[in-house]
């Protein structure tokens, strides 16, 4: 596992040049589709959350478990939406952690970082720590990028 | 073992009443008196020491066995230990009476019964005592020896519990993986190296996150501005609506060299920040 972690990390695409690709592509689409015309909010909403599905996109979507929870969340919204019309997203706890078993749930600053840490919801703690490494990584690499991105096109 | 330690402890609330009291008896009273205290202490001991007396008649053998009772007060543990293996050798009254405290009182009275007994003679009297306490020394030091490996043998338990046990293995491999995780991301997170404590660790690395969150939402909220402004600034250029679509991507395409450029210029250290993670990941 340690060694094709460091295959998707140093070998395969470098991850930020992937994640500005994605973005700007997905800025692009937002910014050509009609109903991006909405409220401001709306359109933020929308900027974020395409931040975060290139970043999920970015990172290869395969080893890391922050990665495929964003992109099964997106999934699943764009399914409700597909189905319901627009529903607000049950709570995905009930169908993930039926036969699970938690243990050590004791700590309060760790349940609060499951919640904080996408798809962390069911991790043991080693494997939470090191989502959070790379998350924490990701994350710092996206807020770079997207700062560079608002400082080129406030300049433009 | 949780016969002994009851023993024991009931052994010594039993001893040191007697002992004490003819300790805090200042007076030098005489051996009758004594005596007659010690029946008022606890009868059924210095019953059996009235016996002894009895038997033997004799001033010197009492005080022997005043001895006896002090070398029983400071032979302790072990010598108690003796006494017990002694009754389970007597058998049955020991096994009916490791149940409780008046029981092992009555049965170690009767144990001083039957070694009364079996001291039978005034002159022999003397001596199965001595024996007992000589083979209560010699059995003390077998049992100095034999309480320490069963010490040695909890001990080397927990030892072994603490090494081989598998279970308490992972767990302490867990434990150390997790800490090693912890004082990576502390690494990670910029000044967060001087914190202390998993709590705040922990603490620390969530409003990181969320610092980081809050940011790239803000950084979203600003891209939404710049970009519409972007869009609406060719429109009010009076670019037809056609070209509306082709034009971001050219856009888009010269922030990105734009922006590439930037990225090489700047991200250097974080190139290797990555590398620092791909090691980071070898070392799981």
């Amino acid at each position: 596992m340690a060694s094709s972690t460091i295959q998707t990390l140093t070998t395969t695409f470098p991850i930020k040049e992937i994640f500005a690709l994605h973005f700007l592509h997905s800025l692009s689409k937002l910014r050509r589709q009609k109903s991006f015309t909405g409220k401001t909010s709306e359109r933020a909403r929308k900027i974020k959350i395409a931040a975060y599905i290139s970043m999920a996109r970015a990172t290869g979507g395969t080893s890391r478990r922050w990665s495929r929870a964003i992109l099964w969340r997106l999934h699943r919204r764009a399914k409700a939406r597909k189905i319901l019309g627009y529903t607000k997203l049950k709570k995905r706890s009930s169908g993930a952690d039926v036969g699970r078993i938690r243990r050590r749930r004791k700590d309060a600053e760790e349940d609060r970082l499951r919640t904080v840490v996408p798809g962390g919801g069911d991790m043991e703690t080693l494997r939470l720590m090191m989502e959070t490494a790379h998350y924490i990584k990701c994350l710092t690499m996206q807020v770079n990028v997207m700062q560079s991105i608002v400082d080129a096109l406030s300049s433009a | 073992m949780d016969p002994p330690l009851v023993n024991d402890s009931s052994f010594s609330a039993a001893n040191p009443s007697s002992y004490t009291l003819s300790e805090i008896w200042p007076f030098p009273v005489n051996d009758a008196v004594r005596s007659g205290l010690r029946l008022a202490v606890n009868s059924g001991r210095v019953f059996t020491r009235s016996e002894l007396v009895e038997h033997s008649g004799n001033k010197d053998v009492v005080s022997t066995a005043e001895e006896s009772t002090v070398t029983d007060l400071t032979a302790g543990w072990g010598r108690r230990k003796t006494r017990d293996l002694n009754s389970e050798d007597e058998s049955s009254k020991m096994v009916s009476s490791s149940s409780s405290g008046n029981e092992l009182k009555e049965s170690g009275d009767k144990k001083r019964k039957i070694c009364g007994s079996e001291s039978g003679n005034g002159d022999g009297s003397m001596r199965p005592e001595g024996e007992t306490s000589s083979g209560g020394g010699s059995k003390a030091t077998e049992q100095k020896n034999k309480p320490e490996p069963p010490k040695d043998y909890i001990h080397v338990r927990a030892r072994r519990g603490q090494a081989t046990d598998r279970h308490s293995l992972a767990e302490r491999a867990r434990r150390e993986k997790i800490s090693e995780k912890m004082t990576a991301l502390q690494d990670i997170i910029p000044g967060c190296n001087k914190i202390i404590g998993k709590a705040l660790v922990l603490d620390e690395i969530i409003n990181y996150i969320q610092s980081l969150q809050r940011q790239v939402e803000f950084l979203s909220m600003k891209l939404e501005v710049v970009n519409s402004g972007v869009t609406t600034g060719p429109t009010i250029g009076g670019f037809p609506s056609g070209d509306l679509g082709n034009l971001p991507i050219d856009v888009h395409r010269t922030i990105y060299e734009q922006q590439e450029a930037n990225e090489t210029r700047v991200s250097q250290p974080e190139w290797l920040h990555m590398q620092v993670d791909g090691n980071f990941n070898r070392t799981t």
